[in-house]
């Protein structure tokens, strides 16, 4: 088992001066078994989801109580939850999932307002955040904060309710969990205008309104809004979800294993075992003096460094 | 070492400065998976064109060690395989 093992790891005679791992053979073979064993993760994460699949700690109740932490600490009124935004978030979430694509609007040009509209939420703002890929709620507050357009959605004054929607599904063929956050605000009242002009990721006043010009004066950057809300007027394109349909938006399989822990792991072990092999048979032949034609230890150090580093942005969440 | 290294770190600032320029692509392409899958095979590509012709120019360039670059690319393309159809 030791020689084994030392033929595995360290460049001896019986390897020829080049560790088992690093030879041809064993390169080729690892290469097999990672093509295949994502083939096999994928069919089985498709065919058996209760077993392995992607799964995130997210809950609506939790995304609420962050977000007000934030506003609190920027001396700002709590958010209140609104069942129709709710309803607008996990609209959004099944029209991204059902027509596969990542945007605030749709390719067939459906807006963000057009879900917080046809859930029957009348706003006089509204804004919308998006995330994927996370696993816990505290990484996409933090990354929304972190974000100076996303920031200005959660700190605005303009909005007192928000929605959430947590769901799990297949975008470009890739099992993924979406963040939907609807904001919005029904009445000028209570709802001041900021000194500063706003420019968030995706926010509307809505048209309509006698006071609206006044707003809008105050408001430059929503050059769109207007238009889609006036179109929201004309076409209910999303209806307000029953109870039942709602339940089957947010049914989530919990799968037994998580894949992407599972598949995070198995790379993080297999690229640091490459990279302790590279620089321990580099600091061996040196020493040994040891004259070989193979390639530089220090090149795939480097290239399965990289690789490393694309793996952890891989599983890093988005947002848009 | 060191001199080995001291000869060969303009090779090593410029195979970083590729790298790091890749590592920016695919990050700046990751909402969008087929463009990242890309930017990762260019990436890729870069690295075993990068290692081979600097072997070539030390007059150090055999069949084996271009077949050891090709398979070293080919397992980082494959964790990355892995990740995204299985782990994601």
């Amino acid at each position: 088992m030791k020689n084994f093992l030392h033929h595995l790891f360290l460049p001896k005679e019986s390897n020829n001066y080049r560790p088992g791992l690093l030879q041809h053979k064993f390169l080729l073979a690892l290469t097999l078994f990672f093509f295949s064993a994502g083939l096999m993760l994928s069919f089985v994460k498709t065919n058996f989801p209760s077993v392995l699949g992607s799964f995130s700690n997210i809950s609506n109740q939790e995304l609420l109580i962050l977000t007000n932490q934030q506003r609190q600490n920027n001396n700002l009124g709590p958010l209140t939850d609104n069942q129709e935004l709710d309803a607008a978030a996990a609209n959004k979430a099944a029209d991204m999932f059902g027509k596969d694509y990542w945007a605030h609007n749709a390719p067939d040009g459906t807006t963000p307002w057009v879900f917080i509209k046809g859930a029957g939420y009348n706003y006089v703002y509204a804004g919308e955040n998006l995330a994927r890929g996370f696993t816990n709620a505290q990484d996409v507050i933090t990354a929304w904060m972190n974000s100076p357009e996303h920031r200005k959605n959660v700190l605005s004054p303009n909005y007192q309710n928000v929605g959430f929607a947590v769901e799990t599904g297949k975008l470009s063929g890739e099992d993924t969990v979406l963040v939907v956050e609807m904001l919005g605000s029904m009445s000028f009242a209570s709802a001041p205008v900021p000194s500063e002009p706003k420019n968030p990721v995706q926010v509307a006043v809505a048209a309509g309104s006698p006071t609206v010009k006044a707003v809008t004066a105050n408001v430059p950057a929503p050059i769109q809004a207007p238009v889609v809300a006036a179109k929201v007027q004309n076409q209910n394109i999303i209806t307000t979800p029953t109870s039942q349909e709602l339940l089957g938006v947010n049914s989530i399989i919990k799968p037994f294993i998580n894949s992407q822990t599972l598949a995070l792991n198995l790379a993080k072990i297999i690229i640091f075992g490459f990279i302790l092999v590279l620089i321990s048979d580099m600091i061996i032949i040196e020493r040994k003096k040891i004259v070989r034609f193979v390639g530089h230890n220090l090149d795939h150090v480097i290239f399965f460094s990289l690789i490393l580093i694309i793996v952890l942005i891989l599983v890093k969440g988005v947002i848009i | 070492m060191r001199e080995k290294f001291k000869k060969h770190i303009g090779y090593y600032i410029s195979l970083i400065a590729i790298l790091s320029f890749g590592l920016i692509l695919i990050f700046l392409t990751r909402s969008n998976i087929l463009m990242q899958s890309f930017a990762i095979l260019l990436t890729v590509a870069f690295y075993i064109f990068w290692g081979l012709l600097h072997h070539l120019l030390n007059h150090e360039l055999t069949l084996r060690i271009v077949v050891e670059y090709i398979l070293i690319g080919a397992l980082g393309i494959s964790i990355l395989f892995f990740m995204l159809t299985g782990g994601l």
